[in-house]
């Protein structure tokens, strides 16, 4: 007798072993072989990383190019998005803005899932599944655009894509229901805000600058992010220009000290807008746990994660996979973010002019990519888990019905022995086969930064922006000669690695 | 036995499957609505483009100004304003516009402001470089007797996979004499788009 005979679900697993022959099990363990071997490398980010060190995006870019073929099929949106970074920082933004683009559409064409694929990243893991990535990355693909435009000196275009922040975040906001999650984006709001004031739309402009705000305060428990004093001034003088007298009693009320300029005076000035990408954005790891499968467990672990007892109702499906493999121990793979914090010194740009005194820009943290990521995980975590120990249960359920069949072909005599062999090899691949989804958007920042200045109208050197925007990537600390209108608007990139 | 070789069949058209798609090419007329992701699209522009020009040469503005001056009123294109979701190249209608009312014979079109830097730059090189009697002179220009503007504007409500996109496109003919508006050209759009969110 076998000695998984005490098992209840032994009887339905042998009569699927029927019609497995062993030339069948080897085909199944052949394709979860190849299919394990679909998780994403890791290495050319390190390569990324040397050639931005080196002041060399178009070098980084080619190496994400030349790995397409290991993004493949499902990591087209993660390709369009590492590559758009890396085309931005090397001053092709009309490239940078077509990669989004396709990413963006793409994106749009996931929103459809594919049964199929699902069905498949139970089976293996979810690497399998195609990289739609976290709703703040969604929402970098249009702030990502939005600056490559404002770098074209495209504002309208750049407008367009203001838009389409708003609209993103409208919906991400109807379908977040828990106050305290990611269902506002700061920077992006505080971002449209800037395109619209420096288009001349201050009304647009005001709406944004406060709806920013308002994502600051809210997020700022787990961001880490204070709101930027530069949106304060923002917020005054577009609510002064607006004549919204009780909104700026308001906020006179809320920072006194702050001193702002009215939009009457800047606009005979021309605005300097340097955006700073520094340090590297987190990564993912795998974090193995054997947890044992039963009904208590699951409840446990459910528990632990703040999970409420009404939620489990969906999860009949797990419960029943999970029934006839009470008591074992499986073996699940967990995304754990690696924040890849390191200091970088505040930094500053200075504007100056060919008579008179020099103008500093002072950087001001506007957004924390790592918490946002960080924040993105853990909201999802319970559904990772969950949906990790189903696959658990899945594999090992599979691995045991694959088990008992081949005892059956081998007859009485080899039965245990090829029972034995074939339960390791089956068990070993569910084990192989088992990884965390450790792809992220890994070209981004660790943080952003931002400066706003007024100039008086005229010609300009500017001083300590570090390469990677459009300036030569030869002299790392080129030195950049603006010549400015009033009125007008320059942005300047800068990306700094420690 | 047999077992053995259904499933062996059953994997080859299982890999098979996957190789079934190819490259697909199909001519057809440029009338053809062809409505695929749901963004703007040549069907949208050529709509508005048809609706435009039924506007602007079915009402009387035409004839009022050509019987006053007894000559076709000249009009530039000025700016048209994209304020929608989507990066449109108004060019497409805006030229459709301009081919009808100029094949009509009702209109004079002049160069807007990006072709003038143009024209201006090839006549500067020919008084250096051109033979003398086909020298074109400067100072010959045609001033506009109007300025067309407009505005491209949306709409967008989206909730559970169902997206309504309205367009409203507005042209207007302002005289540049005294600023009033003689023309307005409208046409509006709707779209709903519904997506799935499971296929197998």
């Amino acid at each position: 007798m076998s000695p998984h005979a005490s098992c209840p679900t032994a009887p339905l697993q042998a009569r699927w072993g029927i019609v497995v022959s062993s030339a069948g099990i080897f085909a199944a363990a052949l394709a979860v072989l190849f299919l394990a071997g679909c998780g994403p490398s890791v290495n050319r980010y390190l390569l990324v990383e040397t050639s931005l060190r080196a002041h060399d995006p178009k070098g980084a870019d080619a190496i994400i190019q030349r790995a397409e073929k290991e993004y493949g099929e499902k990591g087209q949106v993660l390709y369009g998005m590492d590559r758009g970074v890396l085309l931005q920082l090397a001053g092709d933004y009309q490239q940078s803005n077509a990669v989004l683009e396709r990413a963006e559409e793409e994106l749009d064409r996931l929103y459809t899932r594919k049964i199929r694929t699902e069905t498949l990243a139970i089976l293996t893991n979810d690497t399998s599944l195609p990289y739609e990535g976290d709703p703040f990355e969604q929402v970098l693909i249009n702030v990502l655009k939005a600056i490559n435009y404002a770098l074209l000196g495209q504002w309208q275009d750049a407008l367009v894509e203001g838009r389409r922040i708003d609209h993103r975040l409208n919906l991400l906001f109807d379908q977040t229901q828990e106050k305290n999650a990611y269902r506002d984006d700061a920077f992006a709001r505080y971002l449209s805000g800037i395109l619209y004031e420096s288009t001349g739309d201050v009304n647009n402009a005001f709406i944004a600058y406060r709806k920013a705000f308002d994502a600051y305060e809210a997020i700022r428990p787990w961001s880490h992010t204070a709101v930027p004093s530069q949106l304060r001034v923002d917020l005054m003088r577009t609510a002064e220009a607006m004549k919204f007298t009780q909104e700026l009693g308001e906020y006179q009320q809320k920072f006194p000290d702050t001193k702002w300029e009215s939009r009457q005076a800047l606009q005979q000035l021309a605005q300097v807008i340097v955006i700073s990408y520094n340090g590297r954005a987190p990564h993912k790891e795998d974090m193995f746990l054997d947890l044992p499968i039963s009904l208590d467990a699951l409840q446990l672990v459910l528990l632990n994660r703040g999970v409420a007892q009404a939620n489990r109702s969906p999860n009949k499906a797990v419960d029943s996979a999970l029934y006839g493999l009470n008591g074992r121990v499986v073996r699940v793979a967990l995304p754990r973010l690696v924040s890849q914090k390191s200091p970088v010194p505040v930094s500053s740009v200075s504007m100056i002019p060919e008579n008179g005194t020099r103008v500093a820009a002072n950087m001001e943290l506007v957004h924390n990519v790592t918490a946002l990521a960080d924040k993105a995980l853990s909201e999802r975590m319970t559904g990772i888990t969950v949906k990790a120990l189903a696959r658990a249960a899945t594999k090992f359920a599979l691995a045991e019905g694959t088990t008992r069949a081949a005892q059956q072909a081998a007859g009485k005599d080899a039965g245990p022995l090829v029972g034995l062999l074939v339960g390791a090899v089956t068990k070993g691949l569910a084990v192989a086969s088992e990884e965390a989804d450790k792809r992220s958007w890994r070209t981004l920042p660790d943080e952003i930064q931002l400066a706003r200045v007024w100039v008086a109208p005229g010609r300009y050197q500017v001083e300590g922006l570090q390469a990677g925007g459009a300036s030569d990537p030869s002299k790392p600390e080129a030195m950049r000669t603006l010549s400015l209108g009033a009125g007008e608007t320059v942005v300047l990139l800068q990306r700094v690695i420690p | 036995m047999r077992d053995r070789g259904r499933i062996w069949i059953v994997v080859v058209l299982l890999i098979l499957a996957g190789c079934a798609q190819e490259t697909k090419i199909t001519r057809v007329d440029s009338g053809v609505v062809t409505d695929l992701s749901g963004r703007w699209n040549d069907t949208d522009s050529r709509m508005v483009a048809e609706a435009m020009v039924k506007d602007a040469l079915g009402y009387p503005w035409l004839s009022n100004f050509s019987s006053a001056k007894r000559r076709q009123p000249v009009v530039v294109v000025g700016t048209i304003q994209n304020s929608s979701h989507e990066h449109i190249n108004v060019g497409t209608f805006v030229t459709d516009l301009e081919r009808e009312l100029t094949n009509s014979q009702k209109v004079t079109f002049v160069a807007g402001k990006d072709d003038r830097e143009e024209l201006r730059t090839e006549r500067k090189e020919q008084a250096i470089h051109a033979r003398e009697d086909t020298q074109k002179a400067p100072g010959k220009e045609i001033g506009a007797d109007y300025m067309m503007k407009g505005t491209i504007a949306t709409i967008l409500d989206e909730a559970d996979g169902t997206k309504a996109v309205f367009y409203q496109i507005d042209l207007q003919m302002i005289d540049l004499e005294n600023n009033t508006k003689a023309w307005y050209g409208q046409k509006k759009i709707k779209k709903v788009i519904e997506r799935k969110r499971s296929i197998f």
